[in-house]
């Protein structure tokens, strides 16, 4: 048996060997010492533009920029196929803390690059434990509730409205209290509820077990003067529960049905109106714009943050950050690695490039370069308004310290049947603290 | 004559061996050797011995959990489709008017297939449900049922077709014999029938038996293991420990290697149960 | 119409077996009750097993936003998006291009797979010797083994053996289709007589031209019952292809580009996706109603030989 084992793991080892002698083989056969970047993208709705942007790149320097784009939900598979090729990314995304714990050996020291030097923000960075950067963000995004403000103005102006304005609501007493009395006067208003359906079909609960969750998982780790955590405690449960409940109850459909509905289901009910209220991101622009039967004016389209209830949120604002960051393979040819430095720097800094970001990608940047330019849709700039706003303190993007897509998934469940009456919240809290506590232990290798 | 052809087998054996060498059995074994691996991409596997398998078997994983719904579906799959299949091609060798059109329509989910086809049966199941208020998440027999339907839909069209065939076979004389000799149909069935097809049955049972273990995108698409994992069978369990944990493809693989092992030896107890019943043709 | 609910599905699935018994009183005037028993039963097949199909046609022509909120409904009316899923589709993505390469992966590899299978089957079947029992055993083993077992190592495979490439994919195809096409195959040259062979070596054949000659000819039906089985495999096949071609290189096959309409934000277009699953499914529903006329006189001549 113990020879059976060893001859096993000589054999693949030998085949290996000759797979990475072959893969150097290759290598010299492709890069005629000028370099070329391969970009693997997680994005599929960005496809079609890095493509172009490739295009022009390669069209303005010679140098060859292929773009791959991974399928929904494959990253993380496609990578490690893609990782182990003779032709390999020298350009791919890690997504925060957790994915670098993955990917750390792949990772090339970004520290002296100009694009990581250009952070308007140099905390965005993704620092290893040596504290050296080794991945940088490409976009800023935020998400809060979307609302209707036509519908709000609707409602303002009836008899016995709880608010005049949406000023007044500043706090999660507030939201309930308006969002109760529109829920109970929804016919008047046209709407078939006042929040969009609680997607929480398989792999639609992202808005939910993720960014939904960030608040708590912020205020947790502002109470404890933490930024991760081994074990978390879920002190702030019951603020979650409370606009969840809120949700799931002033919504569209009975809260028994939303863990058959998905995010565009959800994203079509408020882009027809019959919902007053979403919780989303700024990336859902598209999906509001491009519904057919849209009647959401452009100018309506605006973003409340998220109250759940926790003392002194009157002072805070939506939620900002980044989960995708940019990293470049290190095991790629030395060549390789600085032609992919290059794009990245043009992207970012080049009249051109900085142009594709804004206004085709529709990125929020994080870099000097682009002082105020922001993307010129809706939601883009509602963002902006609340990152200038000095009275508010946007919550940070602290999810990202969620310790793996499993512990996402399961957190998922346990929403999906508290929505459906066969768990109670209990339930729900000792599940994801647990959870947290063994996949926490996983990624250090326990 | 056998040794004269014997000569022949670079010609015959040679060209489906090496790519079978290529796609499947050097990649198994590479696979069996990342089993006792730490590694991110196969390229900087780590040594690691016993320990993957291990943590596979860790009660508290929910692996040996996915063993048990796995082993529900493919019994009540295995009965239900071979059962279907079989009445369907018994009807349909009746010598009947039409039962070409019939044949081809039953055979047509066949030719689709996928996560899209996935979704497709989650919208149609969720929509009936919500006549109920309820959701397929909501309770696991649902997915489970849901599950079954799903796997009859798409594989009772192609085992008929097998059994079309096996029953073809089966001499007219020998049936019109046994009438004479006065048996009834059910006898026939039993006594005729049944025994001259064993080799069909063996095939059919294998493949439904193979296909409904190793089913992954129905499973993903239709519940994705929902609720807490009670629908989760062991390829997506694999998929997930791989994707969705952080620096866990090792027990993974591992994961893998003990399902190969079971799965192996149940087709070996089941090839072995059917073919000492099939009887000389 | 308002198509199938599961309820019915179900009792409709289940009708067979309590019906099956009933139709087997003898006697004659029980015959034409039977008989229109037993077509009521097919037509209630029918129903069963084009209602998906219907449902995915349907929603393909609807409204994204009609599909989740009236799902059985016919598109008329407001929910009609006309072909306008079909187009997004058609542009977006280079799909008739997949089409083309679908196309030639397929046929080639089932091609491949029939002629070379067969071959071996006969083989390993009239050789009786430790490696080929072995190998049989092995292609056996292969059937049972998850794909995700072999996934990363045979990507890596492929890689180092040029392999990512259309042709590539046959051979790749051939090595994953052998378990399951050399176990049918053989099956059925075990119930092909002996003495046929013997009387093509009396008569002075080679055992290449025995082969061709005499055996591959009976191996027909069968050949054609695995050409649809592989053809079905290769077409729908997503994952293999998405990991070895469809990714860095041109050469992208329907499965992957229809995957691709997922958006990474959860949005799943699936009026689009059901339009492309209606593309994708008609050439093989052709190929299948074409090969379809072929299986019947094959099995009949089967039968005959048999």
């Amino acid at each position: 048996m113990k020879n059976m084992k060893r001859t096993i793991a000589l054999a693949a080892a030998a085949t290996l060997a000759v797979g990475s002698l072959a893969a150097c083989g290759n290598d010299e056969g492709s890069g005629d010492g000028e370099g070329s970047v391969y970009f693997l993208n997680w994005k599929p709705e960005s496809e079609e533009t890095y493509g172009e942007i490739a295009e022009k790149y390669t069209e303005e320097t010679g140098v060859e920029v292929k773009v791959v784009t991974a399928a929904s939900g494959t990253y993380e598979q496609t990578l490690q196929a893609e990782m182990t090729k003779s032709d390999a990314p020298t350009l791919f995304q890690i997504n925060g803390p957790v994915g670098l714990v993955s990917w750390q050996n792949y990772a090339a020291d970004l520290t002296e690059t100009d694009f990581a030097k250009d952070l308007s923000d140099p905390g965005l960075a993704l620092k290893g434990e040596d504290g050296k950067v080794y991945g940088v963000p490409l976009a800023v995004e935020g998400f809060g509730i979307i609302y209707n403000d036509a519908i709000m103005r609707d409602y303002f102006a009836m008899d016995g409205a709880k608010a005049a304005s949406m000023d007044e609501i500043n706090n999660f007493a507030k939201l309930k209290e308006v969002t109760d009395d529109m829920q109970a006067r929804k016919a008047d208003l046209g709407l078939d509820g006042v929040f969009a359906s609680t997607s929480l079909a398989t792999g639609e609960a992202w808005r939910w077990q993720t960014h939904l969750f960030n608040t708590p998982l912020y205020y947790e780790y502002e109470a404890d003067g933490i930024t991760d955590a081994e074990e978390l405690k879920f002190s702030f449960n019951e603020e979650f529960k409370n606009i969840f409940d809120l949700y799931l109850t002033n919504s569209t459909v009975e809260q028994t049905l939303a863990p058959s509905k998905t995010v565009t289901d959800s994203m079509a009910e408020f882009a027809t109106g019959k919902a007053a209220m979403v919780q989303n991101g700024n990336w859902a622009w598209s999906q509001i714009s491009e519904v057919e039967g849209n009647s959401v004016a452009e100018e309506d389209i605006k973003f409340l943050p998220i109250y759940v209830g926790h003392e002194g949120e009157e002072k805070i604002g939506i939620n900002v950050g980044t989960e995708a960051f940019m990293a470049v393979n290190k095991e790629a040819s030395e060549a390789d690695q600085q032609a992919t430095i290059d794009f990245i720097n043009w992207l970012f800094t080049d009249e051109d490039g900085m142009k594709y970001v804004t206004e085709d990608l529709g990125f929020i940047a994080p870099f000097k370069a682009f002082g105020d330019n922001t993307p010129s849709d809706p939601l883009a700039k509602e963002i902006n308004r609340y990152i200038t706003n000095d009275d508010l303190t946007a919550v940070p993007w602290v999810f990202t310290t969620m310790p793996s897509s499993k512990f996402k998934d399961d957190f998922a469940q346990l929403l999906a049947q508290y929505a459906s009456g066969n768990l109670e919240w209990d339930a729900v809290v000792s599940g994801v603290v647990d959870n947290w506590a063994t996949e926490k232990a996983a990624v250090g290798g326990n | 004559m056998q040794r004269s052809l014997k000569k022949y087998f670079p010609l015959f054996v040679l060209p489906t061996s090496a790519a079978f060498l290529i796609a499947f059995l050097a990649p198994f074994f590479i696979g069996l050797y990342l089993s006792f691996t730490k590694f991110t991409t196969i390229t900087n596997a780590e040594w690691v011995g016993l320990q993957n398998y291990q943590r596979a078997l860790d009660p508290n994983d929910g692996f040996l959990g996915s063993f048990w719904f796995t082993i529900l579906v493919v019994v009540a799959s295995v009965i239900t489709v071979n059962l279907f299949a079989f009445t369907i091609a018994k009807l349909l060798t009746q010598k009947l008017r039409g039962t070409n059109i019939f044949r081809t329509i039953y055979f047509m989910p066949n030719l689709i297939g996928g996560i899209v086809l996935g979704y497709t049966w989650q919208s149609m199941i969720n929509a009936v449900l919500a006549n109920y208020g309820t959701t397929l998440v909501a309770d696991w027999k649902y997915g489970y049922i849901g599950l079954i339907i799903l796997v009859n839909w798409q594989q009772v069209g192609y085992m008929m077709v097998i059994y079309i065939a096996g029953l073809q076979n089966v001499p007219t004389e020998l049936n019109e014999a046994a009438a004479i000799d006065g048996a009834g149909r059910w006898q026939t069935l039993r006594n005729v029938t049944i025994p001259m097809i064993m080799p069909t049955i063996t095939i059919c049972l294998f493949l439904t038996l193979s296909s409904s273990f190793k089913m992954f995108d129905q499973n993903l698409a239709l519940t994705d293991g929902a609720p807490m994992d009670r629908t989760q069978m062991v390829a997506l369990n694999i998929v997930k420990t791989m994707f969705s944990q952080i620096g866990r493809q090792g027990v993974g693989q591992a994961k893998a290697v003990l399902f190969v092992i079971v799965v192996v030896a149940i087709a070996l107890i089941q090839l072995r149960a059917t073919r000492s019943r099939e009887v000389e043709a | 119409m308002s198509a199938p609910s599961i309820a019915e599905n179900a009792a409709a699935v289940g009708g067979p077996v309590i019906a099956a018994p009933q139709e087997k009183r003898p006697g004659r005037p029980g015959r034409t009750v039977g008989l229109a028993a037993i077509y009521v039963l097919l037509v209630a097949l029918v129903v069963v097993f084009l209602g998906p199909i219907v449902f995915i046609v349907l929603n393909s022509f609807k409204q994204k936003f009609s599909i989740s909120s009236d799902p059985f409904a016919v598109p008329v009316g407001d929910m009609w998006a006309g072909f306008s899923n079909y187009i997004t589709g058609l542009t977006k993505q280079n799909f008739l291009e997949a089409i083309g390469w679908s196309f030639f992966i397929t046929v080639a590899s089932v091609g491949v797979i029939v002629f070379f299978c067969a071959m071996m089957a006969y083989y390993i079947t009239r050789i009786k010797t430790w490696w080929t029992t072995a190998l049989y055993y092995l292609l056996v083993f292969s059937m049972v083994i998850p794909f995700q077992m072999v996934m990363f190592p045979t990507v890596k495979l492929a890689d180092m053996l040029s392999l990512s490439n259309p042709l590539g994919m046959v051979v790749l195809y051939l090595g994953f289709g052998a378990g399951l096409s050399v176990f049918i195959f053989s099956g059925f040259v075990k119930s092909i007589p002996l003495e046929i062979e013997e009387a093509a070596y009396i008569d002075g054949c080679s055992p290449v031209q025995t082969y061709f000659q005499v055996v591959f000819p009976i191996l027909k039906p069968v050949s054609i019952t695995v050409a649809i089985l592989n053809a079905m495999w290769v077409w729908n096949d997503y994952l293999l292809p998405y990991l070895v071609i469809g990714l860095s290189t041109r050469f992208k096959t329907i499965p992957v580009v229809v995957q691709q309409f997922v958006g990474s934000n959860g949005n799943r277009d699936m009026g689009t996706m059901m339009a492309m699953l209606v593309l994708a499914v008609i050439p093989i529903v052709i190929f299948y109603l074409f090969a379809q006329k072929h299986i019947i006189e094959g099995v009949v001549a089967g039968s005959v030989k048999g």
